[in-house]
């Protein structure tokens, strides 16, 4: 496989990797032939709900060089004003500016019903899928 | 879901029926390892593990690890929205 599918992961993603080590989600948060995107929002609410849950520090610090950080600079008003309108929720606008701004070809998160998937492929052509629906697809290219 | 309960295991010519394929094509699968079979007697069966991706979509182990990460979502997905409604 070569390095040549660039993902976005939706934080859900990530902290189910540290709590399930035998998922979909860890499979993919520890592939090392995959470009991984978060973004700076997204670590700071993957460190916070971390402590929360009661998820230790290092299980992130661990996998940190597996990610590329995308730098948000955009105040999280701007970000809900241009990309609220690619979820049903605006609270999870970060995720597809991140998405945009690291250029990725898939957005992957367990949180589909909170993006509104074919405007987002439309605009950017972003594939919005699960960890386990994304490892089928690479197997198909195989 | 209906509550239907599918078999656990299916014969050659079912599977030829559910993957679209022809019988001798899912003999050759079987021979070449490529489908999981076990031979009984004289006859085959296929654990419906073998055939997961037409039912699920998905190949048995990934079925499998997804089912893991939805087993804890709810509360991972709960206490990131709190979050995000923070932010």
């Amino acid at each position: 496989m070569t390095k040549s599918s660039k993902l976005f992961l939706d934080s859900d993603i990530i902290i189910s990797s540290f709590i399930s080590k035998t998922g979909a989600a860890s499979f993919i948060v520890n592939q090392k032939d995959l470009i991984l995107s978060i973004s700076n929002l997204s670590e700071k609410e993957i460190r916070i709900v971390m402590a929360r849950l009661k998820i230790e520090r290092k299980a992130l610090d661990k996998v940190s060089d597996n990610f590329i950080k995308i730098g948000l600079k955009e105040n999280t008003t701007t970000i809900k004003e241009k990309y609220s309108k690619y979820t049903s929720d605006p609270n999870d606008a970060h995720i597809v500016a991140g998405a945009v701004k690291s250029k990725s070809k898939f957005l992957i998160s367990y949180n589909l019903k909170h993006y509104k998937s074919e405007a987002i492929k439309r605009d950017f052509d972003i594939i919005l899928t699960t960890p386990a629906k994304f490892l089928q697809y690479l197997r198909s290219r195989n | 879901m209906s509550g239907t309960v599918l078999p656990s295991v299916y014969t050659p010519e079912q599977v030829a029926t559910i993957l679209q394929l022809s019988k001798s094509t899912i003999y050759e699968l079987i021979s070449r390892g490529e489908l999981a079979a076990k031979k009984i007697g004289k006859v085959y069966r296929i654990p419906a593990t073998s055939i997961s991706f037409a039912i699920t979509g998905l190949d048995n182990d990934l079925y499998m690890a997804e089912k893991e990460d939805l087993k804890i979502l709810p509360k991972v997905q709960n206490e990131l929205a709190k979050v995000r409604s923070e932010l």
